[in-house]
């Protein structure tokens, strides 16, 4: 028993949030250009790139908030790009994701090799990082001030983000919009909504998001850049957003639960257990979540034609 | 445009517009190179040695392109069923593993026996894996392309269990399995590089799905089911057995990958050690246009690019990631389908639509 409490404590609801913050920024990204129909797997090189810019910037600025703004900025170009691939030169939404993914991985692994020569990953104590936040009077309270207080400011960012998601979704005429052009594009078109449009300005979105889960990724949640560090957090999550059924609190809650497996199984693996069955849960839950979607969605189907 | 040059642009167009992201691409790898400050002629004098000149580097260039072919042929015979598998990478660790436990496990066989076997295992391994994908495809229509990226880590977590706990060897601290027999091991074909055998499994395996896709009525219903499953259903071609089946293909193509990598190249799986094999394959089919006989051009390309590269590096400090930079633009622009649109005459009495 002794031992379970090692592995499962205060610390490990602590890491959960930690390690959900990149899952769920990049997943309202994916959220939104879901929303409009597009499957945005290039986050994942979206938020790579994001990563490296913002470290370059704050170590030769001395400013996260430059980091941060930058790595954002980078992330809509690119979003910008593949949304040019896709919806300008047709090339299917899903090579578009993986030749964007693709281009990252090289893209970053060359600046990093010109710029700081070095190969593998890039460190520096210049290299300034988003500040933690202590949350005054929660702080002194045992366990509210673990559970809550002294996160990265980003953590914070992400979860009221969620909210704000949810609020440009469902609360406003954009919004509504978007989720026009996913539901039924031709009656959109005719409705006076410009589909392509709508959709540039999806990725936009994403991309920001993209950039911001990159930025924390390298200058919160680490301070450092490695070579391929977002290492398919984009992809989890793309499953956190499937999980979640394209809504932001869901999938929300969806990145807290993959962000607790992977906590648990990085303690499990200090603890010298197999931590492999817990890491994979992700990806199962999401393969069997998107398996009952689509069977629940034959089934309504076949009663209509009936 | 006179109309004979318009016809044979039209038929060959997408071989064009391969040319041309490749071209593109180089002009761009010359253009870093260039502003890097390094000497142009001198760096690819040095890509080319690296890539072709002796033994050893040609060696390198061989090594490399046998597992651009396999992962490229994987991801083509999907697609000729509309299937994308992005799973390969996924596949070829169980295939990776297959091959490493029988490798080890059976003793006292020739190699006649052993090498056989032990890749049928594999490609076995990694079949059955792509099927999970292929099933619920053809089944609930679930997105082939989420659900093989997902089942790739799960490939790759599994494998890693297997190789840091109940497989793994207790000689070394590194989690690896253990070596495979002497009899398992690929033979050499061009010391010292590390090239084997495995090249003339690559193109047989080619050959064969060129013939299985081309001459077999089995080959046509795949083709049909890429164009049209709704038809192929209506006259009476089971089109999800199909889509599974050419899964099942294309994953074990993926598996055999795996272990010709095992048998020929490490001889034991070590936790994470494919470098994206399966990845690349995206990249070559997509390049190839999922043109099965155009796919060891560019699989060979590539591999000589890519081994030449480390040469290059070494001589004149041309870092061998300028490589990455132009598959990065060629891949792009292959995604893209940009550039040359070639209009084909309008004629119809040369014969109504092809299919196949």
């Amino acid at each position: 028993m002794g031992d379970l409490g090692l592995i499962i404590n205060l610390n490990l609801l602590r890491a959960t949030l930690r390690m959900s913050t990149p899952i769920a920024l990049a997943a309202m990204g994916l959220v939104i250009t879901e929303q409009a129909a597009i499957t945005n797997i290039g986050i994942e090189g979206i938020m790579l790139i994001g990563a490296f810019v913002a470290v370059a910037v704050s170590y030769f600025t001395g400013s996260w908030v430059l980091g941060i703004l930058s790595s954002v900025a980078a992330g809509v170009v690119v979003a910008l790009f593949m949304a040019v691939i896709h919806l300008k030169f047709k090339a299917d939404v899903f090579v578009a994701g993986i030749a964007i993914n693709l281009f990252a991985i090289e893209f970053t692994r060359f600046l990093l090799r010109n710029i700081f020569n070095t190969a593998g990953s890039f460190y520096d104590p210049n290299i300034v990082p988003i500040p933690s936040i202590t949350i005054p009077i929660i702080d002194k309270i045992p366990v509210l001030g673990t559970l809550l207080s002294g996160f990265k400011l980003t953590d914070y960012l992400g979860i009221i983000l969620v909210f704000v998601t949810y609020f440009i979704l469902y609360k406003t005429v954009w919004g509504l919009r978007i989720r026009f052009v996913g539901i039924h594009p031709l009656s959109a078109e005719t409705g006076g909504v410009h589909v392509n449009i709508k959709k540039y300005q999806a990725m936009i979105l994403s991309g920001i998001f993209g950039g911001l889960a990159g930025a924390h990724l390298s200058l919160g949640y680490t301070r450092q850049f490695i070579e391929n560090m977002t290492n398919g957090r984009g992809f989890i999550g793309v499953a956190a957003m499937y999980f979640g059924g394209v809504t932001p609190i869901n999938t929300w809650f969806a990145s807290l639960f993959f962000g607790f497996t992977e906590a648990l199984g990085n303690n499990l693996q200090t603890f010298g257990l197999p931590s492999q069955f817990m890491l994979m849960i992700p990806y199962i839950a999401t393969v069997v979540a998107i398996t009952i979607g689509m069977i629940r969605k034959q089934k309504r189907e076949k009663n209509n034609l009936l | 445009m006179n109309d004979k040059l318009r016809d044979f642009l039209y038929e060959r167009q997408s071989l064009l517009n391969v040319f041309i992201a490749v071209f593109t691409a180089m002009i761009v790898g010359t253009l870093v190179i260039y502003f890097m400050g390094y000497d142009i002629l001198e760096s690819y004098e040095a890509l080319y040695q690296g890539a072709f000149k002796g033994r050893f580097n040609f060696g390198g260039t061989l090594e490399r392109f046998v597992p651009l072919l396999l992962s490229g042929l994987a991801f083509a015979v999907a697609s000729k069923a509309s299937i994308f598998n992005i799973g390969v990478e996924g596949q070829l660790y169980f295939g990776a593993i297959t091959a490493a436990f029988f490798g080890y496990i059976i003793k006292g066989v020739p190699s006649l026996v052993h090498i056989p076997v032990t890749l049928l295992l594999a490609a076995a391994a990694g079949g059955l894996w792509a099927v999970i994908p292929g099933f619920l495809r053809a089944k609930y229509n679930v997105n082939e392309v989420t659900t093989t990226i997902m089942l790739n880590y799960v490939a790759i977590f599994f494998v890693g269990y297997i190789v840091n706990h109940p497989f793994k060897n207790p000689n070394v601290g590194v989690p690896q399995t253990p070596n495979v027999q002497p009899t398992a091991r690929l033979p050499k074909i061009m010391l010292p590089s590390r090239a084997n055998i495995g090249i003339f499994i690559a193109l047989a395996l080619l050959v064969f799905f060129i013939w299985l896709l081309n001459k077999t009525t089995f080959g046509y219903k795949v083709r049909a089911v890429g164009f049209n499953p709704f038809f192929t259903d209506y006259v009476g071609v089971k089109s999800k057995l199909i889509m599974v089946l050419t899964m099942f293909l294309s994953g074990a193509i993926g598996g055999v990958l795996g272990g010709v990598e095992v048998l020929g190249i490490h001889g034991y799986v070590l936790d994470n050690f494919s470098p994206g094999y399966g990845f690349d394959g995206i990249m070559v089919g997509l390049l190839a246009r999922n043109n099965l006989k155009a796919l060891p051009f560019v699989a060979f390309f590539l591999a000589a690019l890519r081994s030449g590269a480390i040469n290059m590096e070494r001589f004149t400090g041309v870092p061998k990631e300028v490589i990455g930079v132009i598959e990065a633009v060629i891949i792009l622009l292959a995604a893209a389908e940009v550039i040359v649109e070639i209009k084909k005459r309008k004629s119809s009495d040369k014969g109504g639509v092809e299919v196949g």
